[in-house]
């Protein structure tokens, strides 16, 4: 190629729902820098943490999941999670946990920057780990840490006890930031936080139910990068809209027979688990290769939060997936299977995930006989590259694609 | 009057036999509940009439758990579990189990499908437990544990039962503090042989422990020490094994003191006995602190250390971190760093109960020694 030549960069139609999606996500982690260049506190948040909180408060905060998801998706997992190593962090620690830390002792991160907190809010309805990681943040950086304990519910319906201790823990949380931030809160702006919060769920949640059309109008891979946005940017307009978009998107592609899976789909699975990052190009591709297409995932209920009111509210962050019994948990997926006619599921057994993978064993095994699938695991990490085989991923997902096709074989 | 021998004896085939001692006890009538780590409320359980048993699992090889647990599970969860699937617990009437780690999260959940015949009782308690809110549902938690024991034991609850309970366990807590103190004063007592005595107390009602213990504090008063040793202060979620603790006799080492989840962490805190008593249970909980599974904001846990390393004029601090316990992981180096700041030496050794080769923890501790 001549000197000044360029080859044409493929440009994203600025209405389209990626183009948006992307906005958004560029827009908050540029707006949390803003706030703090601009002196005001800003926060590192846990993902399920009740965002209406500070949405409503107009406090800004970014999210190390979404930032240590973003890092080992682009190539440096391994080396922060090293950093912390160093400092005596067990390489068993989970690897969200170990990038963060290391950020927090480097300060800035080329793959994908974050300002450091003022404070950190904390919520452990996905996972205890979560408190240990953001214990060591507020001391090592000596800030408030929030703690929002919603416990994991060894019962199938959420108690009025626990409804009751976490929705005093709400009201605390909100004193508490007013007291660290110096800003207000307002019931009126809640009830409008709510409402915007419910309008994203729901343009969420309807479409990423397009994967029950056969073919689907996605690639369910798709959804782990929208996903970002239904972390950080839920209580706000410009995420209902692009949601709304994506499901009108979602809607045509469906009257078309258009899909944004570019190969013929000729199996739908579940993938269970976070998405293993520092591989993603792999284990889409081993995927892709055999036309199986990801149709069903916990994920977008994991995000997706519904709700009338404020006891309403409570309930729905004491029921995210990772704090509900084996047998809420399995009666969830398996309406996800039916309801998207899966042929298969795939479990990541993720070394960096005790809570999602320490009894997934035996629920795979109950959805498995329940729905009449093949299900197959393997081993890998959502953030540490050292722990996935690609051989290993290869012949188990291999292997999955024979049973499917001979199940289909079967039926014919 | 049993010399000290025979009580050293006596403790140390009451903490290497337990099948034996819930035979006993099941031999007795008694109904005997397992106790998960890391805290259970015995005393709900002991005035229910029950005898809680503690469940830590052991040093066996895994094989059934591992249909239900990655490897990359605590040794003690997977123990637990095989030792359940197993039989080992037959007779048990249930099993109580606290959520207060992920893996223990995980561990309820698979024990209803690997063990079907001992029922599974949580006991979920809240992590913000020192508002009045967090007692209330440390309380409310209390109250299902106690309609599931009566459930699975045909055994009633009373306020009246659980206020001599909540009596017999400050006692025993008493006891167990005070032998620490008096044990620091004996070095010949080793390490193996503390563990026994603080691992008797997991498988005997506690009056019996504490009557137990009282002998052997009264058998030690006559006892002269002769020699002094390396003192240095363990921590961790486990001591158990022989081969690791026999390490310490083996190089001269004293353990002066213990922040060990299954030794002195269990005896830090004491009921309120003014209060109502199952208020007062809850009010413990809410007391207590510097332990790994509780949120600790401050990290006053790695200070906590540091003072009982100054106060037992330890020379070093052993972790003995338990493979895969995350909690205990993002603790040590918190730990590490205010040891380093008091200038007190610390030495990490993993451990796990399948550990069959010591030499390795060997040849680091003799490396920690030369540095004392």
């Amino acid at each position: 190629m001549g000197e000044g030549e360029k080859k044409p960069k493929f440009a994203v139609d600025p209405n389209s729902a990626k183009f948006k999606l992307n906005e958004i996500v560029a827009k908050h982690y540029k707006e949390v820098q803003e706030a703090k260049d601009r002196g005001e506190k800003i926060g590192w948040c846990a993902s399920n943490f009740p965002q209406e909180i500070f949405q409503t408060l107009g406090i800004k905060v970014c999210y190390p999941e979404n930032q240590a998801a973003a890092i080992a998706a682009r190539g440096a997992g391994q080396r922060l999670c090293e950093i912390s190593e160093a400092e005596g962090y067990s390489n068993d620690i989970c690897a969200y946990a170990r990038i963060s830390l290391a950020h927090m002792m480097v300060g800035e991160t080329p793959e994908q920057n974050m300002p450091l907190p003022d404070f950190v809010l904390c919520c452990n309805n996905i996972c205890n780990c979560m408190i240990k990681w953001y214990e060591n943040i507020a001391k090592e950086l000596n800030i408030p840490l929030i703690l929002i304990d919603i416990p994991f519910n060894p019962d199938y319906e959420v108690s009025d006890a626990q409804v009751a201790y976490v929705k005093s823990q709400f009201l605390a949380a909100i004193e508490q930031l007013e007291e660290i931030t110096g800003k207000k809160w307002s019931d009126e702006k809640f009830k409008e936080i709510m409402e915007i919060s419910n309008r994203t769920s729901r343009a969420w949640l309807e479409a990423t139910a397009y994967t029950k059309y056969t073919p689907s109008p996605l690639n369910g891979f798709d959804l782990l990068n929208h996903m970002a946005v239904a972390v950080c940017a839920r209580g706000t307009v410009e995420a209902a809209e692009a949601f709304e978009t994506l499901l009108e998107e979602y809607k045509k592609a469906v009257e078309e027979g258009t899909s944004t899976f570019r190969a013929e789909e000729k199996y739908r699975i579940m993938f269970e688990g976070i998405a293993c990052w520092p591989h993603l190009r792999t284990t889409a591709t081993g995927l892709k290769s055999r036309g199986i297409n990801m149709v069903a995932t916990i994920y977008a209920d994991a995000f997706g939060f519904i709700y009338d009111d404020f006891d309403g509210l409570i309930r729905a962050y004491c029921n995210v997936p990772n704090a509900m019994n084996l047998e809420h948990a399995r009666d969830k997926r398996e309406a996800i299977v039916k309801n998207t006619n899966t042929e298969g599921l795939l479990v990541h057994t993720n070394r960096s995930c005790k809570l999602w993978s320490g009894f997934m064993y035996e629920m795979s095994r109950q959805i498995g006989e329940d729905c009449q699938i093949p299900v197959t695991s393997f081993d890998g990490d959502q953030a540490d590259p050292r722990n996935f085989s690609e051989a290993q991923y290869e012949t188990r997902v291999q292997g999955l694609t024979e049973i499917m096709e001979s199940n289909k074989g079967g039926k014919d | 009057m049993a010399t000290l021998n025979e009580l050293l004896e006596n403790f140390h085939d009451i903490a290497c036999s337990p099948k034996k001692q819930l035979n006993a006890y099941l031999k007795q009538g008694k109904k005997v509940v397992a106790c998960v780590p890391v805290y259970t409320p015995g005393e709900l359980i002991h005035s229910m009439g029950l005898v809680p048993m503690g469940a830590w699992g052991a040093d066996i090889e895994l094989k059934e758990s591992k249909r239900y647990f990655p490897a990359f599970i605590c040794s003690i969860m997977q123990s637990i579990l095989e030792l359940g699937i197993r039989g080992e617990y037959k007779g048990i009437s249930a099993i109580v189990i606290p959520s207060l780690c992920d893996s223990l999260k995980c561990l309820g959940q698979n024990w209803k499908y690997a063990v079907k015949d001992i029922s599974f009782i949580p006991m979920t308690y809240p992590q913000n437990r020192k508002p009045e809110s967090g007692k209330e549902f440390t309380k409310a938690s209390y109250e299902r544990v106690i309609r599931d024991l009566e459930a699975a034991t045909g055994e009633k609850f009373s306020e009246d039962s659980l206020a001599k309970s909540n009596e017999i366990y400050n006692e025993h807590n008493a006891a167990m503090r005070k032998l620490t103190e008096v044990l620091e004063q004996h070095p010949s007592i080793t390490a193996v042989q503390r563990r026994d005595i603080f691992k008797s107390a997991h498988f005997m009602l506690k009056e019996e422990h504490t009557a137990l213990v009282s002998q052997l504090i009264e058998a030690l008063s006559q006892v002269e020490e002769k020699k002094s040793k390396i003192k240095v202060i363990t921590t961790g979620i486990l001591a158990d094994s022989d081969g690791l603790l026999k390490i310490f006799d083996e190089h001269g080492l004293q353990i002066a003191a213990d922040d060990v989840a299954h030794e002195s962490r269990q005896y830090r805190t004491d009921v309120n006995l003014e209060l109502e008593p199952l208020e007062g249970l809850a009010d413990k909980f809410s007391r207590m602190d510097h332990c790994s599974v509780l949120f600790d904001p401050e990290k006053k846990r790695a200070g906590y250390i540091v003072d009982l390393a100054k106060k037992y004029k330890a020379k070093g601090v052993v972790v003995l971190l338990t493979k895969f316990c995350d909690p205990e992981e993002f603790d040590y180096v918190m730990v590490k760093k205010a040891c380093a700041e008091a200038g007190i030496p610390i030495i990490q050794i993993e451990v796990d109960r399948q550990m069959v080769n010591y030499e390795q923890a060997g040849t680091m501790m003799e490396a920690f020694i030369d540095m004392l």
